[in-house]
């Protein structure tokens, strides 16, 4: 056998190999130019929808699945948001706060082409009630069972349990369905395993196709009722999980929007050719939670310490877009006070504050959690180490599960010292904050594990139930400024929202709440 | 034979009953509150006792194996407590996806490799030789990721060639599902343009998934054809003027590759199990991401039916291995 004989006859074969290899691989690609000259909109997104039921699903690709398959009484628009028309074509409301009137637009039909009437809007909340899941809890103890009435087939009237200011701000997330298509398919279990994969909607857009784990695509229903329509004829959620792929996407005009864009990606995609990018406040805070219950820092000298030896510049360097906090309420919110006086780093403040601890000087061990994998939270702690050096307290940083972070926040016992958390407000009024972050009644949960001040809770719900503005805000000033006092957080940042878009996309208007969830019935291409 | 196989087949069921026990442990013993996290932020303690008492999470877990069992009999996998989809019917979907791609690296590895250490081999300590030892290392060296990220960047940005992601253009219809195989479902439907489409999605992630079996399996071919050429009955074969093809593919690939389809039987476990990065990168909705996203939030009944699908295929893809070394092999005898 000769080495030369066989490596004329392999040669071949390989190049014959690679040729065909190189061939198959250099066709041609179908772009996603196509979807354009369909006026198509593609969003690129890393989140799957999990489930269509808009009465159970929750998370920013069911809010975006549900905002445009769906409608409530009222969408959410504008910056500051403002409760505009969907269902509900006006409202009154009566002086005292309890009762809301709402008159249905009677050109409003369901995909299958039934009218939407009160009977539905009726079925829907109590439905949402009833299963006591999704967004139910935004009207849990506001509206009860059997004080929605249909005055007549276009109206419908809520009696509310007791005045909630932000009773217009939550409606854009309860919406309705077709009472006859859920009861005809209602099973052992109120239809949800049928409106899992079905849909009983009436919103500007019907399901297309689903294909789980990687897209989702709309178009427009026969029966388009809503007016102000751009001229989309469909809309296509694209997973892309990670978020260097979605700007890739974004710079090759592959997807018209991406939606999880890092602040590095925003960098990369300054100057591109036909992308704009979107930073915008929004009402998303990030917080580092003290265990004011258990524990060192328990003691609210401590805490006060912690706060003055924050180095918040290195914390809003390692935000990236973002914009310091100033107290527990996101910037821009009603009742927000930008002149409340908030900790700063002053080393000097911080050892007096130590100095009247039961650790004056210090020489202890804080320990700190962070969701394993969020670098953010990873730097975050890193940064808390740095500052925490200057009061002699040494950090003991722990990645973390955030489902095990979830089960640490049940008992004061469990719940470490420190604890970095996101709260994205979930409607445009300061009680979603407020509640959720401060209220005693969310302690066990990670929103709000431990901290409890019976004077803030008063004025939180003093808030809730307060439907004059002015009085809201003052009642707000007081409740930051207390909650301040306890220091219970150290008040990190507000994100600014990060969107890429194509300079195609006509009609876009940034609003502060769920802005990465986009309507897109007004958009054009 | 039979006999041979319907035993592996048996041995399947303690295998696979074993793997649930395992993972109802482990799931109980780790202290995370998948139920907390589920019902949301925002619900009560009582909203949490409901949604695991919807769940049967708040029997005892004997109970909870005992129903999962009960249902398993009937094919029923269970439910996700996060989506409350039956996790059988996102088997089915997510399955097809990651068999596809595992199929196509395999193909890949094998179809390269196999001649490539053939090659190495003959050509013993030249530059063929160099070359593929080389690249055999850089291949192994490689993570998948980093090679599927530097495939986008090359084939899809600069160049064009290659879809960045997905399995199809998002804006075409797919073939129609039959086997969820979308280059099988294409060619089924007769549709070449889709089957060309499909084939450009598989590339990359393929490619990227491949390279480390290929290296492995050429070294493994390398080192046997090496063994085999110092064989008694090769050199008589070269004494006999045999001509070199004829030697080498009739009497010395054959011999050689036998100890290579073990490691190929081992890989195609291993792929299965390890798509999750190659996955994420090229957005290819398969059951690694699935099974990541699972296992992160403790949503444990798919994790149970992933394992369950995985610890199957496994099996089975070594039973039909230990088949082919009787095809290749007569002398083998299943015993």
């Amino acid at each position: 056998m000769t080495p030369t004989a066989l490596s004329r006859i392999s040669r071949r074969g390989l190049l014959a190999l690679s040729g065909a290899g190189l061939a198959a691989m250099t066709l041609t690609l179908p772009r996603a130019a196509l979807a354009e000259g369909r006026n198509i909109l593609v969003i690129a997104a890393g989140q799957d929808i999990p489930n269509f039921d808009p009465h159970v699903a929750t998370g920013y690709s069911a809010s975006f699945f549900l905002r445009n398959v769906y409608d409530p009484l009222v969408r959410v628009a504008g910056n500051p948001p403002q409760a505009v028309p969907a269902l509900a074509e006006s409202w009154e409301s009566s002086a005292d706060g309890l009762s809301h009137t709402f008159r249905l637009n009677p050109a409003a039909r369901f995909h299958n082409g039934d009218a939407v009437t009160a009977d539905d809007v009726v079925y829907s909340f109590e439905r949402a009630l009833r299963l006591a899941k999704g967004n139910s809890w935004m009207i849990r103890g506001i509206v009860e069972p059997g004080r929605i009435t249909a005055v007549d087939a276009g109206t419908v009237r809520f009696d509310l349990a007791a005045p909630f200011a932000a009773f217009l701000a939550v409606l854009p997330w309860i919406f309705i369905v077709n009472k006859a298509q859920v009861e005809a398919n209602l099973g052992s279990d109120d239809g949800m395993a049928w409106l899992l994969a079905n849909t009983a909607g009436s919103g500007p857009f019907a399901v297309k196709r689903a294909q789980p784990g990687a897209l989702y695509e709309l178009e427009r229903p026969a029966t388009l009722w809503q007016p102000g329509a751009g001229n989309l004829t469909g809309v296509i959620w694209q997973i892309i999980r990670e978020t260097a792929s979605q700007r890739l996407a974004l710079q090759q005009g592959e997807v018209h929007f991406a939606v999880d864009l890092t602040s590095e990606d925003m960098d990369s995609l300054r100057d591109r050719p036909g992308v704009i990018r979107v930073i915008e406040p929004e009402y998303r805070t990030f917080s580092i939670k003290m265990n004011t219950a258990y524990g060192p820092m328990a003691d609210v000298e401590l805490r006060k310490a912690v706060s003055y030896a924050t180095n918040y510049q290195a914390i809003v360097d390692a935000a990236g877009y973002a914009d310091l906090m100033i107290g527990p309420l996101p910037l821009g919110i009603l009742g927000h006070n930008p002149a409340l006086e908030v900790y700063r780093l002053n080393l000097e403040k911080a050892r007096e504050h130590l100095a009247r601890s039961a650790h004056p000087n210090g020489g202890l061990t804080l320990r700190m959690v962070h969701v394993n994998g969020l670098e953010q939270q990873r730097r975050w702690a890193l940064i808390m180490l740095d500052s925490l050096k200057a009061l002699n307290i040494d950090l003991e940083i722990q990645p973390m599960l955030w489902p095990d972070m979830v089960a640490a926040c049940q008992k004061p016992e469990t719940f470490p010292d420190l604890f970095p958390v996101y709260q994205t407000a979930n409607y445009g009024d300061p009680d979603n904050i407020a509640f959720a972050a401060y209220h005693s009644s969310r302690n066990g949960g990670w929103q709000n594990a431990v901290y409890k001040n019976p004077e803030v809770d008063a004025l939180i719900e003093a808030g809730r139930r307060e439907i004059d503005t002015a009085k809201r805000v003052g009642i707000y000033g007081r409740m930051q400024e207390m909650v301040v006092a306890d220091a219970p957080d150290i008040f990190g940042v507000l994100e600014r929202r990060k969107l890429g878009m194509r300079d195609a996309v006509k009609g876009f208007v940034f609003a502060p709440v769920a802005s990465n969830a986009i309507e897109c019935h007004g958009l054009s291409l | 034979m039979l006999r041979f196989v319907l035993r592996r087949l048996v041995l399947v069921l303690p295998v696979l009953l074993g793997m649930t026990v395992m993972m109802f442990i482990i799931a109980r013993l780790l202290p995370g509150d998948p139920v907390a996290l589920a019902a949301g932020p925002n619900a009560t303690a009582a909203e949490i006792a409901a949604y695991a008492a919807e769940f049967g999470l708040d029997q005892p877990v004997t109970v909870q194996y005992w129903r999962y069992l009960s249902g398993l009999l009937g094919g029923d996998f269970g439910v996700s407590i996060f989506s409350r989809r039956p996790v059988l019917d996102d088997l089915l979907t997510y399955l097809p996806a990651t068999l596809e791609l595992v199929l196509a690296a395999m193909f890949l590895a094998v179809v390269l490799g196999i001649p490539a250490g053939l090659a190495a081999a003959v050509w013993r300590n030249r530059w063929p030789d160099y070359l593929g030892r080389v690249a055999a290392l850089a291949a192994i060296s490689m993570p998948r990721f980093f090679l599927g990220l530097l495939l986008q960047l090359g084939f899809a940005m600069w160049l064009l060639w290659l879809p960045l992601g997905g399995r199809f253009p998002i804006i075409l219809e797919p073939p129609p599902l039959v086997t969820g195989f979308l280059t099988l479902d294409a060619l089924i439907a007769g549709d070449g343009t889709a089957f060309a489409t499909a084939c450009r999605h598989l590339a990359m992630p393929a490619i990227a998934m491949c390279l480390s079996p290929l290296a492995t399996i050429m070294r493994m071919m390398r080192a046997s054809t090496i063994e085999v050429l110092q064989q008694d009955y090769v050199m008589t074969a070269r004494a006999l003027g045999l001509p070199a093809r004829q030697i080498v593919f009739k009497y010395v690939a054959k011999n050689a590759v036998s100890a290579t389809l073990t490691v190929i039987g081992l890989y195609f476990g291993w792929l299965l199990g390890g798509t999750v990065l190659v996955e994420t990168v090229f957005d290819w909705p398969g059951l690694g991401l699935y099974a990541t996203q699972a296992i992160v939030s403790q949503d444990f009944m798919p994790v149970i039916g992933v394992a369950m699908v995985i610890g199957l295929l496994f099996v089975l893809v070594n039973l039909v291995v230990d088949l082919l070394y009787g095809v290749i092999n007569p002398k083998v005898r299943y015993s």
